[in-house]
């Protein structure tokens, strides 16, 4: 009973803080999604329409959903094979002072604004960038690459740079669940690096890889600063799209991309909890 | 922990790691190095060309320094409150039956997924229906709903650490909840709690359209940054890019390094 | 911890800086400060009380401001600008006005010209009263008539900046560039950009297609649903040919594309060509034989500033903008120019800080550009009849 009742307690102000600050928001901005605009007045008309959900499906802003959450999982896909090395070595490899001057070097850059830093990669990666003129003076290439900006490449990279260390940092962390005995019983059993790597440390890395993969898929989910400095003519984002239509304040249509991205990726989180079991990823793996 | 003998795979590894550190770095870097051109073109100085110039006007940008000092405080206050709560909700999360936990989990971590131009937009109407002051703290709270998935989740990761039998075994011994958790968990989750205090800090200090909508007369660093982007600057921000880089990189060396010594002397002690 | 005064009118509180630069003005020195002097007793030595001074908390793009020389505005009207930058994205800032507390936060607001029309039908901003704001008479005639600053006859944008934009070009790229062909031109394929938003860039290619007889087109600011069509069908076979290295936003990043070279025309802002020379970079501002496009920074007065008792001082801030020392600073600082003379007065009344000649090259250059061709400048429209039509179809193209 006690223990019930401090457990209710330990999550009142994150109950309070999410009923204040994200649901009461959130059930305004479904509301509003259906009421209706009238561009006569620019402004929207209580109603319970169904319009703006039908200029969300039926145009080609669906595409800009799609697209956006391909690239979301590309990064996070990408972060994560980055990442995970990075980690390991931090983690099996690494004296501690190398770990640690590792560590600060993993998080120093991100104290500079991602605006500026985004905005440099415009200066190495252009025509007449950083880059390009090294391997011109090294005599590597006679003409500059023009896919290193303005691409998809160059997005890639923008967005790898700016989330990296959300990625790192949990799986670090996961990695303390991995009891040095295991690795040193599996290695005793003759057992290779990678095999101990596949059976042992991956499985139990699985909570940091989920924390590093959702954190790195939702901000860039949310970005637009760099497809706007890198990428090529015009490219969108959900975070572009909804910046256009409010442009033109057409509001009950921002909120119903914003309602149908929340309830496709809420729905996605669910279903993956079940599919893969996240219910019990974060309990412990000993009891 | 020592360094483990590194066959070919270490070596891979230690080479992929590097290749990530020229990646995240490569842009500062950059931008440290352009900040010393004393010219308007950001591009490299010659070597007889550096110069301070951008760090002594940096000092009399007043409007940008007032920002810088908004964005810190709110960072700090953020990073301290998203840490508190999360902490708390992921210890009950933790002592929850298993059929509540998908339900509070998707429930803390859902505002994850809200558009942040939407989600400052529909705080700052509730804030204004309700009547209330912009300030630092309308600020705060918005950046408290965005980093608080965050921070839950490092924190759920880091108690997956724990194991249950380790907190029986206290309790067995007589100990209460409260010394449970101040020998046994907090030690433990260390790292994890100030992971998660740096992200909130990261997520609020980088924060530019939650902001947007929620600050009352000062503007935060980001929302300066996007306004000079769009309308015109001088290479000062590129000076102030460079000194942050600078500083937090100085700031926490010291502190790992402070942080080793009191370790030591712990050690010593023991 | 925020420092915003809940009354926005307030008296300048005998804050130490003002004290002292007054005090130091009037040979007193700092004697008085450091003897802990009262209040009232310090006035007394100093002999005048602290002068009354308003607050305006004035949100506008940043390329407005003009810093230091606010300082004027202080002693003129007795009147004190807090400057923040809305970011110059008109989603964000229109959504803020109409939607978020824009109008509780600040006084006056300063947009591209054309969201008046539902600025007003929101009741976010308030009619000006143009007999309160005496310099209005000398704006130059056609900026008055600027058709998207009245809403129901009545004046909601005062034009604070005027301007009409082209291309900004590499001579020695592209040899002279007198027409927005060159940005469509396959020759050039891959160097070419334009601006990110539909505002610009829409009504850029249909003076484009209009001027050359390539489409018929009535009004290239207000596009007939099959005209948009047309347009933008020309749009996205451009971009799906790799016509354009890329579109961009905002200044730093339009500079930093001609100064990179990494476009060698591109539609664009005149300052950007000024900034590119300053770096040294041989850069051009076209004459395009098509006509320009016109636009405006238009000055609004919020309506909560009328709530809160500030429209007085809102009108003399008007009516100073107007009044020639703002318009000598700003093109001054940036280029730009307020349309009207005074501002010529202004620099040779103020020769120590303007260059009268300069200011008078500056103004000339802009009223040319809007004379170049009769009657062929034609405005910028951030609302068409058909903006929705135009919001979608830039979809289009962004998904093109």
């Amino acid at each position: 009973m006690i223990a019930r009742r401090t457990t209710a307690l330990l999550s009142l102000p994150v109950l309070l803080a999410v009923a204040g600050l994200a649901v009461l928001p959130l059930v305004m901005i479904v509301i509003w999604s259906f009421w209706r605009w009238d561009p006569s007045i620019y402004w929207m008309r209580p109603a319970f329409a169904l319009d703006a959900y039908g200029s969300v499906f039926g145009t080609d802003r669906f595409v800009v959903m799609v697209r956006t959450v391909r690239l979301a999982v590309v990064t996070a896909a990408l972060a994560l094979f980055l990442g995970y090395p990075v980690a390991l070595f931090m983690e099996r490899f690494a004296a501690s002072r190398q770990r640690n001057v590792l560590m600060l070097l993993f998080l120093v850059p991100f104290f500079t604004s991602y605006v500026v830093r985004t905005f440099a990669w415009r200066l190495i990666l252009g025509r007449t960038g950083l880059l390009n003129t090294l391997l011109i003076r090294l005599g590597v290439l006679s003409d500059p690459l023009e896919w290193l900006l303005f691409s998809e490449f160059s997005v890639q990279v923008g967005l790898l740079a700016s989330y990296l260390p959300f990625m790192i940092f949990p799986l670090l962390l996961s990695f303390g669940r991995i009891d040095r005995s295991f690795i040193e019983a599996s290695e005793d059993l003759g057992a290779s690096f990678s095999q101990t790597f596949r059976h042992v440390i991956l499985p139990l890395s699985a909570p940091g890889v989920f924390a590093g993969f959702l954190f790195v898929f939702v901000m860039a989910l949310g970005s637009s600063v760099e497809v706007q400095f890198l990428g090529g003519a015009a490219q969108s984002m959900i975070a572009i799209m909804i910046q256009d239509v409010m442009r033109v304040l057409n509001f009950p249509l921002a909120f119903a991309i914003s309602t149908s991205v929340i309830v496709l990726l809420v729905a996605l989180l669910i279903l993956g909890s079940r599919i893969l079991g996240l219910d019990r990823l974060f309990s412990s793996m000993a009891r | 922990m020592t360094a483990v003998s590194r066959g070919w795979s270490g070596r891979l590894l230690l080479l992929m790691t590097w290749a990530v550190v020229l990646l995240i770095f490569l842009p500062p870097t950059y931008l440290l190095l352009i900040s010393l051109n004393p010219g308007l073109l950001p591009s490299l100085p010659a070597l007889s060309n550096v110069s301070l110039k951008w760090y002594v006007e940096l000092l009399s940008e007043t409007r940008m320094l007032d920002a810088l000092r908004a964005s810190v405080i709110i960072a700090l206050l953020t990073a301290v409150a998203t840490t508190a709560i999360a902490l708390l909700a992921a210890l009950a999360h933790r002592r929850m039956a298993m059929r509540w936990q998908g339900p509070f989990f998707a429930l803390v971590v859902f505002s994850i997924f809200v558009p942040g131009v939407i989600q400052g937009l529909a705080l700052s109407v509730i804030f204004r229906v309700l009547g209330i002051t912009y300030s630092h703290l309308t600020v705060v709270a918005g950046h408290l709903l965005w980093s608080l998935p965050f921070a839950f989740i490092v924190l759920l990761t880091s108690l997956s650490v724990l194991r249950h039998s380790l907190a029986e075994a206290a309790h067995d011994l007589g100990a209460g909840e409260w010394q449970v958790f101040r020998d046994i968990t907090f030690p433990i989750i260390r790292p994890g709690v100030a992971s998660a205090a740096l992200f909130a800090f990261l997520l609020s200090f980088n924060e530019f359209i939650r902001a947007f909508f929620l600050v009352g007369g000062q503007d935060t660093l980001p929302i300066y940054m996007f306004g000079v982007m769009n309308a015109g600057t001088s290479p000062t921000i590129y000076a102030l890019a460079g000194s942050i880089l600078l500083i937090s990189f100085i700031g926490f060396a010291l502190a790992l390094y402070g942080l080793g010594l009191v370790r030591a002397r712990r050690q010593l002690r023991v | 911890m925020d420092q915003r005064d809940d009354n926005p009118v307030w008296f300048d509180h005998p804050s130490n800086i003002s004290r002292r630069e007054l005090l130091a003005r009037l040979g007193v020195g700092g004697v008085a400060l450091t003897l802990g002097l009262p209040t009232l007793a310090r006035q007394a030595i100093a002999g005048t009380a602290p002068k009354k001074m308003t607050t305006l908390r004035y949100w506008a793009s940043g390329t407005i401001t003009i810093e230091k020389f606010w300082k004027q505005l202080e002693e003129d009207e007795g009147i004190k600008i807090v400057f923040s930058d809305n970011g110059n994205d008109p989603g964000p800032v229109v959504s803020k006005m109409v939607f978020g507390n824009a109008n509780d936060l600040y006084d006056i607001g300063g947009l591209q010209g054309g969201a008046e029309r539902e600025l007003a039908a929101r009741n976010a901003i308030a009619p000006w009263d143009l007999a309160k704001i005496p310099n209005w008479k000398d704006v130059w005639s056609w900026a008055k008539d600027i058709p998207y600053t009245k809403v129901g006859g009545k004046q909601y944008g005062l034009p604070a900046v005027v301007n009409a934009d082209s291309m900004i070009y590499l001579p020695d790229k592209v040899g002279k560039v007198d027409s927005y062909a060159a940005v469509f031109d396959p020759k050039l394929k891959g160097k070419t950009g334009m601006e990110d938003a539909w505002i610009n860039s829409v009504i850029f290619t249909a003076i484009y297609l209009k001027e050359n007889n390539l489409q018929k087109i009535t009004n290239p600011g207000d596009l007939e649903k099959d005209e948009l069509q047309g347009v933008m069908e020309f749009l996205i076979k451009k971009k799906k040919e790799g016509q354009f290295r890329t579109f961009w936003n905002g200044w730093e990043q339009g500079v930093q594309l001609v100064t990179s070279q990494e476009v060698w025309v591109m539609t664009g802002w005149e300052p950007i060509v000024f900034a590119a020379r300053r770096a040294g970079v041989k850069a051009a501002y076209a004459v395009p034989k098509e006509g320009y496009e016109g636009w405006s920074n238009d000055v609004l007065l919020h309506s909560g500033a009328v709530k809160r008792g500030l429209s007085d001082a809102a009108h003399r801030l008007a009516n100073w903008i107007l009044g020639g020392y703002y318009g000598a600073a700003l093109s001054k600082l940036r280029g730009y120019v307020v349309p009207t003379d005074h501002s010529v007065a202004a620099a040779r009344k103020f020769s120590k800080d303007f260059d009268a000649k300069f200011q008078a090259e500056t103004n000339q250059h802009v009223k040319t550009k809007f004379f170049s061709r009769k009657g062929a400048t034609y405005w910028q429209n951030v609302r068409p009849r058909n903006f929705q039509q135009y919001e979608e179809w830039w979809q289009r193209l962004r998904n093109a």
